[in-house]
């Protein structure tokens, strides 16, 4: 007990310090993720509107299958892309492997299935009237799903919220397809995954109550955003 | 000045069921008329096919005396006709916005929308509301801004779903005053409605939408209408 109490008063001390090891890593996890869901968000949630407001054979079928791949686990992906970008792979001449780029490509595959199944039942969810007031008003397909995507906007930003908990916390694709190379692809999960396995609980514990603000302060965001809206 | 519109053989289906088997309909410019009919006979459906909403299994379109198919006649109900559901959606945002939001649709440059949306909130009686989330306005403060934000499109066919329904006394005058006033500056209105006597003193013609088909309601003169007049005459197959 003495022992992770002491690891924990180390890890707000090199929080506070701002310890430079400690935040080049937090620099990464956040530089990767954003750049997977920023990539993946567009297309994800035009997927999700065509599935929801769509008319066309197999539909029901690939929502089904886009939620039986948010089962997929996380090192299922990471070795799938190994074998993919490694040296002989299909991919390997690309030479992404145990690169950040390699990282991002893993964790957009990762988002993907999750943006596109909440933001699908956000939307299915949401009226349909919508739909119809926008387009009888003169409202072309385009501007009517930006429309009926405004009015879902917190489902819908509930959806991305959850990606990208699940891919910055995510290890066994980073691991993978990352390497956890000091000062290039090392991040938080990985990070904590090698200290742990050192006995450095100290730095490990830092950046888990990094990922645990960081989802407090999503969390945070997203209801008060709903309580100004629903009490205004 | 649009010209008259006439739907043929229309023909809707849910399931196995024939929900609409209309002979022929015909919508006149500057005419408004009145479409009753019992709780699901069709009438909801009949309004979003007319609006290019809803997809008929079958049916024609003519416009100028020339027949279109439906999927060339869509486009064409859908930019000439406005449609009003029974509780109108209010997109999540302000009164101003929401009356506005055809016209930023259609791109009209911002110089001339802010004063077209300005006068036409006067003309709703809206000024006041402006600035306010349009969702937490009453229902019959909703059903006028959906007026105002229908109007300001200047639609050659207005479609209104139950437009006085679930309301209270006051909502319900201002509504149809509201409506009222959209017949007398001309505009073409289609109505569908239980409450037949609200509207008798405003509509050109009277159908009753039973089991699928239109028969034509005998109204009289605009001066005598009542419903103890009425008389159900099956509508002609073609006019």
């Amino acid at each position: 007990m003495q022992e992770v109490y002491q690891a924990t008063v180390d890890a707000l001390f090199l929080l506070i310090a701002a310890d430079p090891g400690i935040w080049e890593i937090i620099g990464i996890s956040f530089s990767v993720s954003l750049q997977a869901i920023i990539y993946i968000t567009p297309p994800s949630l035009m997927i999700a509107f065509l599935l929801a407001y769509g008319n066309f054979r197999g539909r029901r079928a690939l929502v089904s299958i886009f939620h039986t791949l948010l089962a997929v686990p996380a090192v299922v992906v990471g070795l799938t892309l190994y074998i993919l970008l490694s040296r002989n792979g299909p991919l390997g001449d690309l030479k992404l492997l145990f690169t950040q780029t390699a990282m991002v490509i893993g964790q957009m595959i990762l988002a993907f299935p999750i943006v596109v199944a909440m933001a699908h039942s956000a939307l299915q969810s949401s009226d349909r009237v919508i739909w119809e007031t926008a387009k009888t008003l003169g409202a072309s397909p385009q501007r009517a799903m930006i429309t009926v995507m405004y009015e879902a906007r917190f489902g819908l930003f509930a959806a991305i919220v959850a990606a990208f908990s699940r891919i910055i916390a995510e290890v066994g694709c980073s691991l993978m397809v990352g390497g956890n190379i000091l000062h290039h692809t090392r991040n938080i999960p990985t990070a904590i995954t090698l200290e742990t396995s050192k006995g450095e609980f100290a730095q490990g514990i830092a950046l888990g109550m990094v990922l645990l603000i960081l989802a407090l302060v999503l969390n945070l965001f997203l209801g008060s955003a709903r309580y100004r809206f629903e009490a205004a | 000045m649009q010209g008259s519109l006439r739907f043929d053989n229309i023909e809707k289906v849910y399931g196995d069921r024939v929900l609409l088997s209309i002979d022929t309909f015909r919508m006149n410019p500057g005419e408004c008329t009145l479409i009753s009919g019992d709780n699901g006979s069709g009438k909801t459906t009949l309004l979003k096919i007319m609006s290019g909403l809803l997809k008929p299994e079958q049916g024609t379109v003519t416009k100028n005396e020339i027949t279109l198919s439906w999927i060339k006649a869509r486009p064409i109900l859908q930019s000439e006709s406005v449609y009003l559901h029974q509780a109108p959606y209010m997109f999540d945002t302000s009164v101003f916005n929401n009356v506005a939001y055809g016209l930023r649709a259609t791109k009209v440059p911002k110089s001339q929308m802010e004063e077209r949306v300005w006068q036409a909130l006067r003309w709703g009686n809206l000024d006041h509301l402006t600035p306010r989330n349009a969702k937490l306005l009453s229902g019959g403060e909703r059903q006028r801004v959906a007026l105002t934000r229908a109007r300001i499109v200047n639609p050659g066919f207005l479609l209104l779903d139950e437009p006085t329904a679930s309301m209270d006394r006051g909502s319900r005058q201002q509504t149809y005053e509201l409506i009222q006033r959209l017949q007398r500056e001309g505009m073409s209105i289609v109505i569908s409605a239980h409450d037949v006597e609200a509207f008798s003193n405003i509509v050109d013609r009277h159908f009753f939408l039973e089991a699928g088909h239109l028969h034509k309601v005998d109204i009289g003169t605009k001066q005598h209408k009542h419903k103890s007049n009425a008389v159900v005459t099956p509508f002609p197959k073609n006019r």
